[in-house]
């Protein structure tokens, strides 16, 4: 669906954009993870035709976006980090006028805008003007004109930064419900947690590179740690020496009926780690795998390349 | 042509609820009220502080000086209320990010240009006529003499009308070059007066646009052929000029 190639800007001379590149699937949630002034605005900018880009090409839908970019615009909306609006519009005539811009069919504009307003809570907010809104409204209304004429892609630059833990929650929500009906979402966020929770495919950008492009369920995979931790019924004692002179084990953290296992090879540690326990003198409650979270992955790939 | 309408729409909404046409309004037709009773009364203020032969000078004014008075304060005044009052027709959307939703949903930068440029070229354009005309009733209300007619008052319009559309594309194109709306109204503001010198001239100051000016107030003589190359190029300006500002906003980072 959204195809970049060796994208580059600069601001003078600084590069916001180091050459990146990456793919985003139709129907797919694309998590664009990386720290503050990393270069997630400037390529959602650059995407949805607001800046200029000095290198690289942009396929979207398949259509380079140079040659097509008034015809792909048609396709996208875009929810900025801080929305602006014009402060003396209310709401309903925000919408109007946007709708007149991409020809939204309003057969009765103020009842139609009036079901977008409600969809995101604020219909009973439309009369009054913009100007008095809190960020959090501006965000929901925002989220409406981005929703506008169903757009087949979807920019959400920080969707959920203004918005209290409900509103953030019903985010979510919304864009789960948004993947269902086959709408690419290219979100970008620096609440790890919502990525982890929505996202299929996830990008880490860091002073304008890419440092990692990978599904979800690979990234676990490939940054799994080789750790296990192991709860006994009861304090294990001297059984854990048993475990200590496998080869394949690393070290053991003891802490009471719990023990975390640090092994060296972890596919053989996942084949023999039954056989082993089965063995010792003592039953054994639980055991798994430790995963990393999503924060693990990106404070590791970010500050690796903090050194490089 | 939908983002022309949209934007359309939207100046005119803009206008009234910051008081933008208020302004104007004020800032065109006040002269047209104020000047005539000015002249009117200042003679009466000034007689007990002037020397007799002084006072006399005041109370040679006929409508056709009064309405040239009145022509001139317009251009020096009038200019500043318009050039300050829509500085930053383009310029403040860019800086305060208000085209993002905009441009994201697909509008056309030469339909806001043109939204704007007309908008405000009619607008200015109907305030000129009210101002001159509620003058010429005025004048005619307070003063005698001269061969003041409508005919001259609406060529003489005419003329204004011409002058402040090239000046408003002058402030449009300003304003889409400059990030900062105070640069674009000082420098319309400059470019609007230091024109005036070419009017001292006689050989050149056809092909300036304040030579329109100097006609307006050229009472009798308004309509001449020496306006034809001034009307020429009036109208090469204000489509060279629309044509850049949209050119300015096809390559300007809106973000």
């Amino acid at each position: 669906m959204i195809k970049v190639i060796n994208l580059k800007k600069s601001y003078g001379r600084l590069e916001a954009l180091k050459s990146i590149s990456f793919e985003v699937e139709r129907g797919s949630v694309f998590g664009f993870i990386g720290r503050n002034g990393a270069g997630k605005t400037t390529t959602m900018n650059i995407l949805t035709g607001l800046i200029k880009f000095d290198e690289g090409k942009i396929f979207i839908k398949g259509k380079d976006f140079l040659k097509h970019k008034q015809e792909i615009i048609k396709s996208i909306g875009y929810l900025p980090e801080t929305p602006t609006f014009y402060n003396y519009m209310n709401a309903y005539e925000y919408l109007n006028f946007i709708g007149k811009i991409i020809g939204y069919d309003f057969k009765k504009p103020r009842k139609n805008a009036g079901e977008l307003l409600e969809m995101v809570k604020l219909a009973k907010q439309g009369e009054r003007r913009i100007g008095g809104y809190s960020r959090g409204m501006k965000q929901r209304l925002a989220l409406t004109v981005a929703f506008m004429n169903s757009p087949e892609i979807l920019f959400l630059d920080e969707p959920a930064s203004a918005l209290d833990p409900e509103g953030r929650m019903e985010m979510l929500e919304l864009i789960e419900g948004l993947k269902d009906n086959k709408i690419t979402i290219f979100l970008s966020t620096h609440i790890l947690n919502d990525a982890e929770r929505v996202c299929d495919k996830i990008c880490i950008i860091d002073k304008g590179k890419i440092l990692l492009t990978k599904k979800l369920s690979q990234l676990y995979e490939t940054y799994i740690q080789p750790i296990f931790d192991i709860e006994f019924e009861e304090d294990p004692g001297g059984e854990i020496n048993l475990l200590k002179k496998l080869n394949w084990v690393g070290s053991i953290k003891e802490s009471g009926q719990r023990i975390s296992l640090y092994v060296k090879d972890i596919d053989y540690a996942k084949k023999e780690i039954l056989k082993e326990l089965s063995k010792l003198n003592t039953n054994v409650a639980s055991y798994k795998i430790r995963k990393s979270t999503l924060e693990d992955i990106f404070i590791g790939m970010v500050s690796k390349n903090e050194i490089i | 042509m939908r983002s022309f309408k949209a934007y359309f729409k939207k100046e005119i909404m803009e206008s009234v609820r910051t008081n933008k046409y208020l302004i104007l309004f004020i800032g065109i037709i006040f002269w047209a009220l104020l000047d005539p009773l000015m002249l009117k009364l200042l003679p009466i203020f000034l007689k007990s502080y002037l020397p007799a032969d002084l006072t006399t000078l005041f109370s040679t004014f006929t409508r056709d000086t009064a309405f040239q008075t009145f022509l001139k304060d317009l251009f020096q005044i009038g200019t500043l209320f318009i050039a300050f009052t829509l500085m930053g027709l383009i310029s403040n959307e860019v800086y305060n990010k208000k085209l993002v939703f905009p441009y994201s949903r697909g509008a056309i930068p030469a339909g806001i240009v043109l939204a704007k440029y007309i908008h405000y070229a009619v607008t200015v354009s109907i305030f000129i006529l009210v101002a001159f005309l509620t003058n010429y009733f005025y004048i005619n209300q307070l003063f005698t003499g001269g061969v003041l007619s409508i005919g001259i008052v609406l060529k003489s319009s005419l003329l204004y009308i011409l002058y402040y559309s090239i000046f408003l594309s002058v402030l449009l194109f300003l304003s889409s070059l400059f990030k900062k709306s105070i640069i674009a109204g000082i420098t319309a503001v400059v470019i609007g007066y230091t024109l005036s010198i070419f009017n001292q001239f006689n050989t050149i100051r056809a092909y300036f646009p304040n030579y329109l000016i100097f006609k307006a107030t050229d009472i009798g003589y308004i309509f001449d052929n020496s306006l034809i190359p001034t009307i020429i190029i009036s109208f090469c300006i204000i489509i060279l000029l629309v044509f850049f500002s949209i050119l300015c906003m096809k390559k300007i980072d809106i973000a």
